[in-house]
C-alpha cells in the first residue's frame, strides 16, 4: 500500500520524517518496503499490509494505525454544506467534504437486491458528468499511489478506492435497462464482456450486478464494457456496495481476474462504509467540476451486520504475552484503533468496528495491544520444563549414522530436489508407478521422484562437466511410488578413480566391487548381512552383468535361517541414462540405493557382547577349478549347506583364469577359518570337515581341487 | 735445488688442489674420479711425479721420493675416509623420501544445510525438545484446514502449493514413541508447504505439555532464483502447555541465535500467519557488523530471521485441547536462511547444485 505522505497529513498531522514514521510503523505490523521522496518535498511510503488486515488497504486506514502509533487524532470527512470548486493550486481540492445525500427507497434508479446472502448492501446514486481529466492534484496523487489516471470520473472512484478503502464503480445510465440495478447470480451459460474486453462465460455461483435484462458487471471484480462510461456519457450510476469477501474470492479466482476491488472484497470490507464513500464521491465530483449528484441515495441495506461484542480479561492479557498491560494502556491503544471498550468482570466488554474483519476472538484484542505497547516490553524468560525430554527419534539417530559412515567412505552429502521430470522418473520406476505433480512449475520439477538416483546423477553429471573427474556423492531422503507411497532411502554415485591415486600405484577407476564394499558397509551399520544376486535382466538405469539386487539378511551367530528382504539396487549406471541426466556417456559411473526401513529392520536392539574366543582359529586354503559361470555364492553356499559346526568363516582370495587353466574354467581359491569354542582343533577334525568340503563341491559343481 | 724447489711446490700445489676438491666430492663416482687424476697408474699427477724420480740424482730422489710417498699416503687416507663418510651418509636401503606426498583416503563432506540442521538439532536437544521428522507429503486437512486455513482461505495464496495427480500413501512418524495411531498419511494429496503440518499431528496424537521440533523440507511452486527454490528445508518448533507465553517465545529465540551466531540481539515485529496470534517475525541484529549496519543486512542492522507467534486458539480446538487451558508457541525458521547466514552464502541455488568444490569447504 503506497501512502503519499501529505494524503496521510489529510487524516492526521503526524510530524517527522518518512523515515521515521516508517520506523515506528513497522515495528507495529507494516513492514515498509521502501520510501520514494518526490521533487516537491513529498514522500511515499510503501506499507506491506498483511493479508488479514484490509481495512489498512487505504490512506484513512493506515491514518488510523499511525495516528494509534503517535497519540494523535484522526480527522474524519464531514458533511459540508459549502462545497466549492477547488482552485488550481488545489487549495481546498482534497478537503475532507462529503456531500449530502438523501437517503431514498427508490430514486433515480431501482436496486433489487436477489442474493442478499452475496451482497448485504448496495447503495447506488446518480450524477450528471461531464468527461475529461481530473486536476492536476488528484492525478499526481494517484500516480504516487501507483495508479494511472484516465478520466476524471475513473479517477474518482480510484480516489476514493485508495483514500477509504471502498471499491466504487460507474456505469453509464443510458445504458443500464429499465432503470434498475438488479444484484443477481449468473444465469447458467450467461455471458459478459469486462472492461478489459474479454468475454467471460459465468457460472451460476456468480454474484453479477445486472439491469432489467443482462448482467452488466462482476460483482466486486469487474465491471461490463457495454455500461463503460465513455467521454460521450451523460448520466452515471454510480455504484458503493458491500459483497461477500468469499463469493468474490471465488469468483476472481475462477476468472483469473484479480483487480484492485476484489483484492479489498476477497479480505473483506467494512458493510458501514457504502454511504459515506458515495458521499465522498459525490463530493469529489463537485469539487472537481466533473459533475453534479441528484442529490439522493438508494441504501438497500437487507442484512444489517451488527458490530461483534468480544470478552477481554485481563489475566488472559499477561498469561499470552508474559507481561502485565497496564488497564490504561490497553483501553488507549484500543480506543485510538476504534474499539469501545466497557468495563466487565475481571476485564471488559469490548466492541469491534465491523472494518475490522480480522478481530473475531480475544486473542486478536490482545495482538492489537501487543502491537501498540510494543513487542519490546515482553521480557526474554525459558518455558518451564515439565516433563522429561523424550529420546531422540531413532531416525535422526540413524540418518546421522548414515551420514558419518558415508562421509567417512569418501562420499559428500548432496541434497537434491523432491521431484525431477518425467524422462527421468521412468528411467528409475516403471511409469505406472510415478506420482505426477498436478500443477508442476515446469517439465523438469513434473513428478515426484521415486529414486534418489535422478537428482545424484545429475549432481555427479554437473561436477564432471565442470571439470571433475572423481565424484562420490550421497544423499538421505524420500522418494515415493503410487504403490510404496513415501520411503526413506540412501543412494550413491561414484565416478572416475576407484582409490585416491598416488605416486606409488597405478591408479584404478571405480569398479563394480568399490560400489558393492559400501553397500556392504552399510548393512554392516544395521548389524544386516547383504548379499548381492545378479540380475538377469536388470531394471532400466543398469547395465546387464554388472547389476545386482541387494538382499539382506539379520546377521545370526548360530547360521540359523533369518528372513531375507531385498533392500535395494547396486551396479553400473546405463550410459543412456546417465546421459538423460547429463552424465557424459563415456563415464563409468556406479550407483546403489538402499531403503533404509527395510535395511534398518535387522538393527539389534540390544547388544549382547561376547568374550573373545579363547582357542586358536585353524586356517586352510583350497583352489578348485568350477566352471567360470558358477557364482561364487552358489560355492558359497554349497559349503554353507554343510552346516559344519567348527566353521567360522569362508572366503575367496583369488579368482583365476588364463594361462595354465582349462577353457571355461576358472580357479577359485578359497580360505577356510575353522575354531572350537572349548578347546584347540585336531589337525584330522579339520581335515575330515575339508573332505567333506571338497566332496560337496565335486559333486556340486564338478570342483577339481588344483 | 732450484729445480727440487720447483717440485716442491709442485707438491704443494697438488696437495692444496686435492685437499680442496675432496670435501667436495660427494658421490663414489667423484671421489674415484679425483682419485684417479692424482693415482692413476697411467695419468694421475702424482704416478707422474714418482716416475720423474729416477731422473734424480740419489739424494734428491731420497728427498723428494720420501715427500711425493706422503702426499700420495695422504691422498689414499683421505679418498678412504672420503668413501667410509659417504657410506655413512647413504640412506638405508629401505629409506624413503618422507617429502612425498602420503596416501590419502578420500574423507567426504557433511552438506552445509545439513550442518546447520544438526546444530539446530543439537541446540534444541539440550533445551529438552523432541526432535521428529514427519512426511514430506501431505493431506489438507493436517497442511491448512487445521491450521486455521479452511478452504478458500486467502492465506493459502502465501503458499503456492504444489499437488499430487494421485493421493498416495505418506512416510511415517513418531515410532520410538511405540504405536502411533496418526502415525501415517494415508491419503497424501499435497506437498506439505511448511512443517507446521506436524504440530497438528503431534498435537492430535499426545496430550500437552509439548515441546517438539521438525526439520524437513517444504515445497512450494516458487521458481529458482537466488533467494528462491522449489523445495527447502524448514525446521518447525512447537511448545505448548500451561502457562506458555510470548515471554518464553523470546527467550528461547534468544538461546538458540546466540548459540548459532554468538551474542546477537533479537526483535519481535508484529506480523500475520493464520495459526498464530499474536504473530511476529523475529530479527536477529545482523552477527557481521553488529547492528551498525552493512551489505548482508541492507543497511538496516538488523537481519529477518524466522517467523513465529503464540498457537492460534483455532488451532487448539481442531487438534482437541483447551485453548482456555494451555498457550503455546509456534516457530518456523529456514535452513537455508541460516545457512547463508552464517556461512556468508549469497546464491541459495548453490545448495542445490552439489558441486563438490563448494561441498568441501565444509567439515
Ligand atoms: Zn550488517
Amino acid at each position: 500500500m503506497k501512502v503519499l505522505l501529505s494524503w496521510l497529513r489529510d487524516f492526521v498531522d503526524v510530524p517527522g520524517r518518512p523515515e521515521e514514521i516508517a520506523a515506528t510503523m513497522s515495528v507495529r505490523g507494516f513492514a515498509v518496503e521502501g520510501i520514494e521522496h518526490l521533487a516537491d518535498g513529498d514522500a511515499v511510503i510503501d506499507f506491506e499490509v498483511t493479508g488479514n488486515r484490509p481495512d489498512c488497504m487505504s490512506v484513512s486506514g493506515m491514518a488510523r494505525e499511525v495516528a494509534t502509533a503517535f497519540g494523535l487524532q484522526v480527522r474524519r470527512p464531514a458533511v459540508s454544506t459549502s462545497i466549492r470548486r477547488a482552485n488550481a493550486a488545489g487549495e481546498n481540492g482534497p478537503a475532507l467534504h462529503l456531500a449530502s445525500l438523501k437517503t431514498v427507497e427508490r430514486g433515480d434508479i431501482e436496486i433489487v437486491i436477489e442474493s442478499p446472502e452475496l451482497c448485504p448492501r448496495y447503495a447506488g446514486a446518480v450524477a450528471e458528468v461531464t468527461i475529461g481529466p481530473s486536476p492536476e492534484w488528484m492525478q499526481s496523487r494517484l500516480r504516487a499511489a501507483g495508479v494511472r489516471p484516465t478520466s476524471n470520473l475513473v479517477d474518482i472512484t480510484n480516489y476514493v478506492l485508495l483514500e477509504l478503502g471502498q471499491p466504487m464503480h460507474a456505469f453509464d445510465h443510458a445504458t443500464i435497462a429499465g432503470g434498475q440495478i438488479r444484484v443477481r447470480t449468473a444465469r447458467p451459460g450467461e455471458t459478459l464482456k469486462t472492461l478489459d474486453g474479454r468475454q467471460r462465460t459465468l457460472s451460476p455461483d456468480m454474484l453479477v450486478i445486472a439491469d432489467a435484462e443482462h448482467a452488466v458487471a462482476v460483482a466486486g471484480v469487474m465491471g461490463g464494457a457495454d455500461s463503460e462510461v465513455t467521454a460521450e456519457t451523460k448520466t452515471i450510476v454510480l455504484e458503493s456496495a458491500h459483497f461477500n469477501a468469499l463469493s468474490v474470492r471465488r469468483t476472481s479466482k475462477a476468472l483469473g481476474l484479480k483487480t484492485e476491488a476484489s483484492m479489498r472484497f476477497e479480505r473483506g470490507t467494512d458493510p458501514r462504509l457504502p454511504v459515506t464513500a458515495m458521499e465522498r464521491a459525490c463530493a469529489l465530483l463537485e469539487m472537481i467540476g466533473a459533475g453534479t449528484a441528484r442529490g439522493t441515495v438508494v441504501d438497500r441495506y437487507p442484512v444489517r451486520v451488527e458490530p461483534n461484542v468480544l470478552k477481554l480479561r485481563r489475566e488472559r492479557i499477561t498469561g499470552l504475552l508474559g507481561v502485565s498491560i497496564p488497564d490504561g494502556d490497553v483501553r488507549r491503544v484500543l480506543e485510538a484503533l476504534g474499539f469501545a471498550l466497557r468495563d466487565a468482570d475481571a476485564g471488559w466488554d469490548v466492541t469491534v468496528p465491523t472494518r475490522r474483519v480480522d478481530v473475531t476472538r480475544e486473542v486478536d484484542l490482545i495482538e492489537e495491544v501487543a502491537r501498540h505497547c510494543g513487542f519490546d516490553r515482553i521480557p526474554t524468560t525459558f518455558p518451564a520444563l515439565t516433563v522429561p525430554p523424550p529420546p531422540l527419534d531413532p531416525r535422526i539417530a540413524r540418518t546421522r549414522q548414515l551420514r558419518a559412515l558415508a562421509t567417512g567412505q569418501g562420499f559428500s552429502e548432496a541434497v537434491t530436489f523432491g521431484f525431477t521430470s518425467a524422462p527421468a522418473a521412468e528411467a528409475f520406476a516403471a511409469s505406472e508407478a510415478i506420482v505426477p505433480i498436478k500443477n508442476p512449475l515446469s517439465e523438469a520439477f513434473a513428478v515426484l521422484r521415486p529414486s534418489l538416483l535422478p537428482g545424484l546423477v545429475e549432481s555427479a553429471g554437473r561436477n564432471i562437466r565442470r571439470g571433475q573427474r572423481d565424484v562420490q556423492l550421497f544423499e538421505v531422503g524420500n522418494r515415493f511410488t503410487r504403490q510404496d507411497g513415501e520411503s526413506q532411502a540412501i543412494a550413491f554415485i561414484w565416478t572416475g578413480a576407484g582409490r585416491t591415486p598416488h605416486w606409488s600405484e597405478r591408479t584404478r577407476d571405480v569398479d563394480f566391487f568399490d560400489a558393492a564394499s559400501f553397500v556392504s558397509t552399510l548393512a554392516d551399520t544395521f548389524d544386516a548381512a547383504a548379499r548381492l544376486q545378479p540380475l538377469a535382466t536388470p531394471p532400466t538405469y543398469l547395465v546387464a552383468g554388472q547389476a545386482a539386487e541387494i538382499i539382506a539378511g539379520g546377521k545370526s551367530a548360530n547360521g540359523g535361517a533369518a528372513s531375507t528382504v531385498r533392500v535395494g539396487h547396486v551396479g553400473r549406471l546405463t550410459p543412456n541414462v546417465g546421459e538423460l541426466l547429463g552424465l557424459p556417456a563415456e563415464v563409468a559411473g556406479y550407483v546403489g540405493e538402499v531403503d533404509i526401513e527395510s535395511l534398518a529392520q535387522f538393527r539389534r536392539t540390544a547388544l549382547k557382547a561376547t568374550a573373545p574366543p579363547r582357542f586358536p582359529a585353524i586356517d586352510r586354503d583350497i583352489s578348485i577349478l568350477v566352471d567360470d559361470t558358477t557364482p561364487a555364492q552358489a560355492v558359497r553356499d554349497t559349503v554353507r549347506t554343510l552346516a559344519l559346526p567348527q566353521l567360522v568363516s569362508l572366503r575367496e582370495f583369488d579368482r583365476y583364469a588364463g594361462k595354465g587353466i582349462p577353457e571355461g574354467k576358472v580357479s577359485l581359491s578359497l580360505r577356510l577359518t575353522f575354531r572350537a569354542a572349548d578347546r584347540t582343533l585336531t589337525d584330522a577334525e579339520v581335515q575330515s570337515a575339508m573332505d567333506d568340503v571338497l566332496s560337496a563341491l565335486e559333486t556340486k559343481h564338478g570342483a577339481a581341487q588344483r | 735445488m732450484s729445480e727440487t724447489a720447483s717440485d716442491r711446490s709442485t707438491i704443494d700445489a697438488l696437495r692444496e688442489d686435492f685437499r680442496a676438491r675432496i670435501a667436495a666430492a660427494s658421490t663414489d663416482a667423484a671421489v674415484k674420479t679425483l682419485a684417479d687424476e692424482f693415482l692413476s697408474r697411467k695419468s694421475g699427477s702424482v704416478t707422474g711425479l714418482m716416475k720423474t724420480l729416477g731422473t734424480l740424482p740419489p739424494d734428491a730422489r731420497r728427498e723428494f721420493g720420501a715427500l711425493v710417498n706422503a702426499l700420495k699416503q695422504e691422498i689414499e687416507t683421505s679418498v678412504d675416509e672420503r668413501r667410509q663418510a659417504l657410506a655413512a651418509a647413504r640412506p638405508p636401503a629401505d629409506a624413503v623420501d618422507v617429502t612425498l606426498p602420503p596416501r590419502t583416503r578420500a574423507v567426504g563432506h557433511v552438506h552445509p544445510l545439513m550442518l546447520v540442521r544438526q546444530q539446530v538439532e543439537d541446540i534444541f536437544t539440550h533445551m529438552g525438545y523432541e526432535i521428529l521428522e514427519g512426511p514430506e507429503v501431505e493431506d489438507d486437512f493436517h497442511n491448512f484446514e487445521a491450521l486455521n486455513m479452511p478452504p478458500d482461505h486467502p492465506a493459502r495464496d502465501m503458499q503456492d502449493t504444489l499437488y499430487l495427480g494421485s493421493p498416495i500413501v505418506g512416510g511415517t512418524w513418531g515410532a520410538h514413541r511405540g504405536s502411533v495411531p496418526d502415525a501415517q498419511v494415508r491419503a497424501a494429496t499435497l506437498l506439505r508447504t511448511h512443517t507446521s503440518a506436524m504440530q497438528i499431528r503431534y498435537m492430535k496424537t499426545f496430550p500437552p505439555p509439548v515441546r517438539i521440533i521438525v526439520p524437513g523440507r517444504v515445497y512450494r511452486r516458487d521458481n529458482l532464483d537466488l533467494t528462491h527454490t522449489p523445495m527447502f528445508q524448514q525446521f518447525e518448533g512447537l511448545v505448548v502447555g500451561e502457562g506458555v507465553t510470548m515471554a518464553n517465545l523470546k527467550g528461547t529465540f534468544k538461546a538458540m541465535l546466540t548459540a548459532l551466531f554468538g551474542d546477537v540481539k533479537i526483535r519481535l515485529r508484529p506480523s500475520f500467519f493464520p495459526y498464530t496470534e499474536p504473530s511476529a517475525e523475529v530479527d536477529m541484529s545482523c552477527h557481521k557488523c553488529a547492528g551498525a549496519g552493512c551489505a548482508i543486512c541492507k543497511q538496516t542492522g538488523w537481519l529477518e530471521i524466522l517467523g513465529s507467534g503464540m498457537v492460534h486458539p483455532a488451532v487448539f480446538e481442531a487438534v482437541g485441547y483447551d485453548p482456555d487451558a494451555v498457550t503455546g508457541f509456534a516457530f518456523g525458521i529456514g535452513i537455508e536462511r541460516l545457512a547463508m547466514l552464517k556461512y556468508g552464502v549469497e546464491d541459495i541455488r548453490l545448495f542445490y547444485e552439489n558441486d563438490v568444490r563448494f561441498l568441501e569447504q565444509f567439515s
